[in-house]
């Protein structure tokens, strides 16, 4: 992928899905990377299965924590109905994740992992290096769930070609 | 939450950035009640071992526990979300007075777009009510040095000082660089009678000092670094505050900008000056008109303002453009997923009964507001904290035969229902009321209260005995019941309730689903 001066990801999704554990992920990994990072969302009821969206944006300096309709370079979108929500979001020429999402419930054993297979595969995407991947998992993850999760993440990025 | 890393940086929320902020100017004292979107400032300043924090009773008792420590001689800080503060007016209204001895900072998160509030009340007014200054950071990062400012601000000046935060600041996150903590040596506890005892011969004299005070702040406010002006292109200038200001920076990155973050007293000279210095002149601000209206009073004929429909809700990237071209908002919202109680809550059995016995049901502020959406639509009233007690004897000294209770969570009820019970029992009111007593803070995320006998940092305490504590203010009855596999059982009591003339409580008793789910 060639070099961007920022990148901005959209996630949506219902309560409880892990979006804002993804979301998390990102943020931490770009920080460890050197980028100035944004991430925004609103909690609020969303733990009650209301609507979640979560943006990330990162680069060389970003002002707005929140990725304008029409600029997500990716949408990473955990359930259909928010899909439609989001989707306005997206670049002309972004790159809509939904289409992993078959793959990859069907690539993952526990349906808790869906979060951090997508995250897999945006890293495939983004100018992100595994040693800030790795510091990032480390920061979010609690020990006892950790290898899994890292297993669950490799696993995801090596199917994007 | 703030976790600290080893390296000198953290991905901080605005209100992680603002604990930190605190704890590196040195506080010693913090006190909260639980209230979206402020609540993680508190939980922050929890992790930093050497500070003394504490979720308080309500807003009131936490302004006035870390106002007195001010008083006291140490740095200390109250969070709140804006209705938070409606509680707390007491105290704040008078501190403005009487001053501090050690800095105090109020920190005020709003809500605009009522992501989950029950209005959208515009803080920023309390400045000049109370005669306040106001501070508004613009990111998280902002908020970690404002903070340490306001601090500076406060004992220069004499005078708590309001950091308005706003739910899109609180809750971004940014990448934000962690300092040290400084020493700040406590200041020495003395009687002054004059300063902080307000009886009216002692508060004339502070209201003269109160005015002299306004007109220093506005002097500093032409000064601080704080109100900056960056300038560009004169084709177009800005004048903004907090996130707006970021969203503006992006849509119009060759515009010259007056970025206000010290907003009140305003920067007079420094407004007109730039004004003079643009052809043309717009100002962004989200809610309500608080910069407009001030530059309209300074007789600045050329700015242009806002469509007053943009004085609702948040501004956003995507509708920045509409609102400094003065368009009206455009309303085109796809309507999200509605929240709803969770699986396996205890008030979906409460209210399946309530629903049953087609009861009017007085509410207030929870996860049991829910309550009033389907399936259950069984909640009728939803004004603010405690009114679920208050309410059920309004509504029946309208209607007497009216089959009307009211409903209360355990940290509600001990957060502002407690005086409502009595003023009912004393004025021998009748009905129902029902404490949802789920054994936590459960909207806000599951916070520990006086009725949970655990600290903000999970350390046992004393516990409240909300049975005892509501016979003592007078209840005729009061029960206590599982509801969960025993509606019949519920339903027959709040039967034979009702028909009793009475002042009764059922204790409706089942820990929150979610509380199990942390541990």
């Amino acid at each position: 992928m060639k070099k961007q001066a920022e990148y901005n990801v959209t996630f949506g999704g219902i309560g409880g899905q892990g979006i804002i554990k993804a979301s998390e992920l990102v943020g931490w990994a770009a920080m460890y990377e050197g980028f100035h990072v944004k991430k925004s969302e609103v909690h609020g009821m969303s733990q009650r299965g209301g609507s979640v969206e979560s943006h990330v944006r990162f680069g060389k300096k970003i002002y707005s924590p929140l990725v304008a309709p029409g600029q997500a370079d990716f949408l990473m979108c955990f359930h259909a109905d928010e899909h439609y929500r989001l989707k306005h979001f997206l670049k002309k020429d972004g790159v809509d994740l939904v289409v992993y999402l078959p793959t990859l419930k069907d690539m993952i054993e526990n349906p808790r992992h869906l979060n951090t297979a997508l995250v897999g595969v945006l890293a495939a995407h983004l100018p992100i290096s595994d040693k800030s991947w790795e510091k990032a998992f480390k920061t979010v993850f609690p020990k006892k769930i950790l290898a899994e999760n890292k297993k669950v993440f490799k696993k995801a990025k090596a199917i994007v070609k | 939450m703030a976790k600290k890393t080893a390296s000198q940086k953290a991905f901080l929320s605005g209100n992680g950035a603002l604990a930190q902020g605190a704890w590196e100017s040195g506080l010693a004292v913090a006190c909260a009640y639980p209230g979206t979107p402020s609540t993680e400032i508190m939980e922050s300043l929890a992790l930093y071992k050497e500070l003394d924090v504490q979720w308080s009773v309500n807003e009131k008792v936490a302004y006035e526990v870390a106002y007195g420590a001010a008083v006291g001689g140490v740095r200390s800080l109250f969070a709140c979300k804006h209705v938070g503060l409606n509680v707390a007016m007491d105290p704040l209204m008078t501190s403005s007075y009487a001053g501090i001895n050690a800095g105090f900072v109020v920190v005020v998160c709003d809500d605009p777009d009522m992501h989950s509030s029950q209005n959208e009340q515009d803080t920023r007014w309390v400045g000049i009510y109370a005669k306040l200054p106001v501070l508004e950071p613009s990111s998280p990062a902002e908020a970690k040095v404002f903070v340490a400012e306001a601090f500076k601000i406060s004992e220069t000046f004499d005078t708590p000082v309001i950091i308005r935060m706003t739910t899109r600041i609180s809750h971004t996150k940014e990448d934000i660089k962690l300092g040290k903590r400084v020493t700040v040596k406590p200041a020495k506890l003395e009687p002054n009678m004059r300063k902080y005892v307000m009886v009216p011969g002692n508060a004339r004299l502070r209201h003269v000092f109160v005015e002299k005070r306004l007109e220093k702040l506005q002097k500093y406010s032409e000064r601080t670094k704080l109100n900056r002006v960056e300038i560009n292109g004169s084709w177009l200038g800005i004048i903004t505050s907090s996130v707006s200001y970021n969203y503006l920076k992006e849509a119009y990155p060759d515009a010259s900008y007056l970025k206000l973050g010290f907003l009140y007293p305003f920067c007079d000279e420094k407004i007109k000056a730039f004004a003079k210095r643009v052809k043309k002149l717009v100002v962004i601000e989200e809610l309500d008109p608080f910069i407009e209206e001030h530059i309209k009073a300074l007789g600045i004929r050329k700015a242009q303002f806002k469509d007053p429909s943009f004085r609702l809700g948040e501004l956003t990237p995507g509708v920045i453009a509409d609102a400094a071209t003065g368009r009206p908002k455009k309303v085109k919202k796809i309507p999200g997923r509605a929240p709803r109680l969770c699986a396996g809550c205890p008030h979906w059995s409460t209210f399946s009964v309530l629903k049953k016995l087609g009861l009017y049901v007085a509410g207030d502020i929870g996860c049991y507001t829910l309550g009033a959406l389907p399936p259950t639509s069984a909640l009728h009233t939803c004004i603010c904290m405690g009114a679920g007690v208050t309410f059920n004897e309004g509504l029946r000294r309208a209607a007497p035969n009216g089959r009307i209770v009211g409903v209360v969570g355990d940290s509600t009820f001990i957060h502002s229902g407690i005086t409502g019970l009595v003023n009912a029992a004393y004025n021998q009111a009748k009905g129902i009321i029902f404490i949802l007593d789920n054994s936590t803070t459960a909207m806000t995320g599951g916070q520990q209260h006086p009725g949970t006998g655990w600290t903000i940092r999970n350390e046992q305490t004393k516990t409240l005995d909300v049975a005892k504590l509501c016979s003592a203010c007078g209840a005729d009855h009061v029960d206590v019941i599982d509801p969960v596999g025993k509606l019949k059982e519920l339903e027959e009591l709040v039967k034979q309730r009702l028909d009793a003339d009475a002042l009764s409580v059922i204790i409706i008793s089942h820990p929150c689903v979610l509380i199990k789910k942390k541990k």
